[in-house]
């Protein structure tokens, strides 16, 4: 039984050989994985499946027939869902309405039968166990709820694949949960998955087979023997299992270099520098209702962690000290200085950087060249009124150097990158003018395992220079490796702090899950 | 070949590609029959008309070209113009001022109707089709209220071939137009102001991350785009020697197509001062060679209205092309 099936695909733009061959196969009932680092040519492939580009030269079969669809439309009546990674909805439709969207039920006249979508969308919401009312309005659904809103719409048209490409990266671990419990669900009942990811974690949980694509190529499809032995379909036991032992067996370092093309160099171990002049002082600050009366120092060297569920402030937190929000009490040191509130380049003068959680909208400009990009911060906290041009090379030429960004060049725009060099670029503009307080919010979002690693690196090297750092993330494994102090946040209070020793990832959930100890 | 190619590359090489071709294609068109030398449209004192006229338009298409960049619109000019040059034109026939307040107290319409809508923008926030909106009908019954009807015959007050500076009357509006267009366009891309334009047009949210002032920058668009259409008002004062509340009527659409043929991009971040310039001259040379074809007036608004969507498409097919 062969499932969807992707022929010797080739898909180059321009110059830019997007896709040199790929083959692979999903088999029909499978939990598939593919992985690969941004610019592997993973998005391009799934732009293919869904009819929004045409492949050079290559076919894709789905169950020995080839698929001839030119339209996402297309491809959901051939039986091909997808789940996008960012959400593709009408924010003021009704959720009925989205998963109806563009094929609404009709009667008579072309009369839309109000009452027919809305039962079936009860139906749906019931099979994904949401608790959502059909007539909700789409805007004021959570990322997690969106997301299952669109697995929704893929099944309401009996669609046999489902894609779904980064479900993850807007969810909180609770709502992946519910996610992967769908998924399996899903699996049961015969869906065939293809399931696009970077994060390693997920797709042991989820996937029976993973697919590798690096540089537009296929590197490999691994088995994971676990997943598949519990398999509980009786239609897959025979042929496939006896093909599968043909397949290398799953394991993190074998995918790690399959995607990578070379070993990752291991953790170099933390000297944990002097803590002894803290550089950011920060007393009794509080925003209601997002930040509440949180203190805290960060040390010169020393690289802070702040863990925290969804909605604990933590994002809310580094926009107030930057300045974004002015908060309503409390004080922000930089050194000896004491930040005025609510004034982003009063901090940015200071000394201090943000580099924001979504890059896309909040950092980069891309009606601009890459060199408008990297001055922008040195632009506005310089006092000169002219631009100088040479200069502005010279300078973004040394940080695309200096900071290994690929790019095409510091004329292009921001878009020709990848994603993991669109965050070196916004790490890079603000490293160019030696921020003493560097905060980070959620910086390796959305990047591939390699860039993932030389942002790490960045930020250690910018502390064993002296910069006082401050690292959001929700990315656990990454505040345990990366941070020397974890501080826990839950609604817009500071739970507990923990020594990056004595911390594990059990300490820190406890801490942030806990009940809030209200000051008494 | 590769020179030319090179030249459509640059967006206001573009823009004065067509103006050329629409000179090139009016001079064939318009060419007298037989033997007499003179060229109604190709002919010196043609060209200063066009040059006049296109002036009004172009003075405040600059400032709505860094208005749109800027990720903004304004639909108030040509209220702005009409205030103007009834401010400049009731002070100098009616009030007895001299030249100089009476210009001063005209282009002070321009920064006050800025500042209104800075206010309405920035504090009040509201979207900027509105505030201006709400400006434009503000401005032009200010007009209305002023002269009770009544209009200000400047021209009794100006002599006969006056010279200011030495310089002919009828050069005023274009000198005035090249002059402010160059600056302007130097100040886009020399200034770090013009940069955070350009920021803040492109992604407000990351401007503002950036440390860009976003009151400061919206404020300064405004005032400019504003005040440019003053001196839009106080030139037509001057040099057509009216002032009345009725005049420009309309125009605020002009203005914006005149940018957005020079490459202004509604979305904001994208666009020229030059390009909105050329624009204005575009739409200046098809309106003088039209009204010199019998006949082909009543064609006009429906020609300028294909002229700016086959513009903006011919754009697009290049900017994909280029990308």
């Amino acid at each position: 039984m062969p499932g969807l099936e992707f022929i010797d695909i080739h898909k180059s733009f321009g110059a830019v050989r997007a896709l040199g061959g790929v083959s692979f196969t999903v088999r029909s009932g499978e939990t598939h994985a593919l992985m690969g680092e941004n610019g592997a040519g993973k998005s391009t492939l799934l732009k293919i499946l869904a009819g929004i580009v045409a492949p050079d030269r290559g076919e894709i079969r789905l169950d020995d027939r080839r698929l001839a669809h030119s339209s996402p439309r297309d491809a959901l009546a051939h039986g091909i869902g997808m789940v996008y990674q960012e959400m593709v909805t009408f924010p003021n439709l009704t959720v009925t309405g989205n998963i109806f969207a563009g094929r609404e039920l009709t009667g008579r006249g072309g009369v839309l039968l109000e009452r027919e979508m809305r039962l079936r969308t009860r139906d749906l919401l019931a099979r994904l166990h949401l608790s959502l009312a059909p007539d909700a309005h789409m805007g004021h659904l959570s990322a997690a709820h969106g997301q299952l809103v669109q697995v929704a719409r893929a099944l309401a048209f009996d669609c046999r694949v489902l894609v779904l490409d980064e479900p993850t990266t807007a969810l909180t671990s609770a709502e992946a949960d519910h996610l992967f419990r769908v998924l399996d669900d899903l699996r049961q009942r015969g869906v065939t998955i293809l399931y696009v990811s970077h994060r390693l974690p997920e797709v042991f949980r989820l996937c029976d087979r993973m697919t590798v694509l690096r540089d537009g190529q296929y590197a490999g499809t691994f088995d994971h023997e676990l997943r598949a032995a519990s398999r509980e379909l009786p239609a897959a036991t025979d042929e496939p299992r006896a093909a599968s032992r043909e397949l290398p067996a799953a394991t993190p370092e074998a995918i790690v270099r399959a995607m990578v093309g070379r070993d990752l160099p291991a953790r170099p171990a933390f000297s944990g520098t002097a803590h002894t002049e803290a550089v950011l002082r920060v007393r009794g600050l509080t925003r209601a209702p997002v930040v509440d009366d949180v203190s805290l120092d960060v040390h010169r060297g020393e690289i802070l962690g702040v863990f925290g569920l969804v909605g604990s402030g933590r994002s809310e937190l580094l926009e107030t000290i930057f300045g974004l929000h002015a908060a309503d009490r409390g004080e922000v040191f930089v050194g000896e200085t004491r930040l005025p509130a609510g004034s982003v380049l009063g901090a940015t003068r200071a000394g201090v950087a943000l580099v924001p959680e979504d890059r896309q909208r909040q950092a980069l400009l891309f009606n601009l060249a890459l060199r408008h990009n990297l001055v922008l911060p040195r632009a506005t906290t310089g006092r000169s009124f002219l631009m100088r041009s040479v200069e502005e090379r010279a300078f973004s030429n040394e940080l695309v150097r200096h900071w290994h960004i690929k790019a095409p060049g510091i004329e292009a725009t921001p878009d020709r990158l990848s994603g993991g060099n669109q965050q070196k670029v916004v790490l890079a503009r603000w490293l160019g003018i030696n921020p003493r307080v560097f905060l980070l919010d959620e910086p390796t979002k959305g990047v591939d395992v390699g860039a993932k690693d030389e942002i790490h690196e960045i930020v250690r090297r910018k502390a064993v220079d002296g910069a006082a750092c401050l690292v959001v993330s929700s990315d656990l494994p990454e505040i345990l490796a990366l941070a020397h102090r974890i501080l826990v946040m839950r609604e817009g209070r500071v739970q507990g702090e923990l020594l990056a020793g004595q911390a594990d990832e059990e300490s820190v959930m406890q801490l942030a899950t806990a009940p809030v100890r209200r000051a008494s | 070949m590769t020179r030319f190619a090179r030249l459509l590359r640059v967006r206001e090489g573009s823009t004065l590609a067509i103006l050329l071709i629409e000179i090139v294609f009016f001079g064939w068109y318009l060419w007298p029959e037989s033997g007499s030398g003179y060229h109604p449209f190709l002919n010196g004192s043609n060209a200063l008309l066009v040059l006049k006229y296109s002036s009004i338009y172009g003075i405040a298409a600059i400032g709505a070209a860094i208005v749109i960049i800027s990720g903004g619109i304004d639909l108030s000019p040509g209220a702005v113009i009409a205030l103007a040059s009834v401010v400049t034109g009731g002070l100098l026939v009616e009030g007895g001022w001299s030249l100089a307040p009476s210009i001063a107290a005209g282009l002070l319409v321009g920064v006050v109707s800025g500042l209104l809508i800075s206010l309405l923008v920035i504090t009040v926030e509201l979207p900027p089709f509105i505030a201006t909106l709400g400006a434009m009908g503000i401005v032009r019954g200010a007009g209305f209220i002023l002269t009770e009807g009544r209009y200000f015959d400047v021209s009794r007050v100006i002599a006969p071939g006056w010279r200011p500076l030495g310089i002919p009357l009828d050069w005023w509006p274009p000198a005035v137009m090249i002059v402010l267009a160059i600056l302007f366009q130097m100040a886009m891309h020399r200034l770090q102001w013009g940069r955070a334009v350009y920021s803040v047009g492109g992604n407000e949210t990351a401007a503002l991350y950036s440390g860009i002032s976003l009151g400061r920058i919206k404020t300064s668009v405004y005032l400019i785009s504003a005040t440019l259409a003053a001196v839009s008002g106080v030139v037509l004062a001057l040099v057509q020697g009216q002032g009345k509340a009725d005049l420009a009527m309309g125009y605020e659409l002009d203005i914006i197509a005149s940018a957005v043929v020079g490459g202004a991009s509604l979305s904001g971040g994208r666009g020229s001062v030059i390009g909105a310039v050329l624009g204005a001259l575009i739409f200046g040379v098809l309106r003088n060679a039209l009204a010199q074809i019998p006949g082909a007036t009543f064609y006009d608004r429906m020609i300028v209205g294909v002229v700016v969507i086959v513009i903006v498409v011919m754009d697009q097919i290049l900017v994909k092309r280029g990308a």
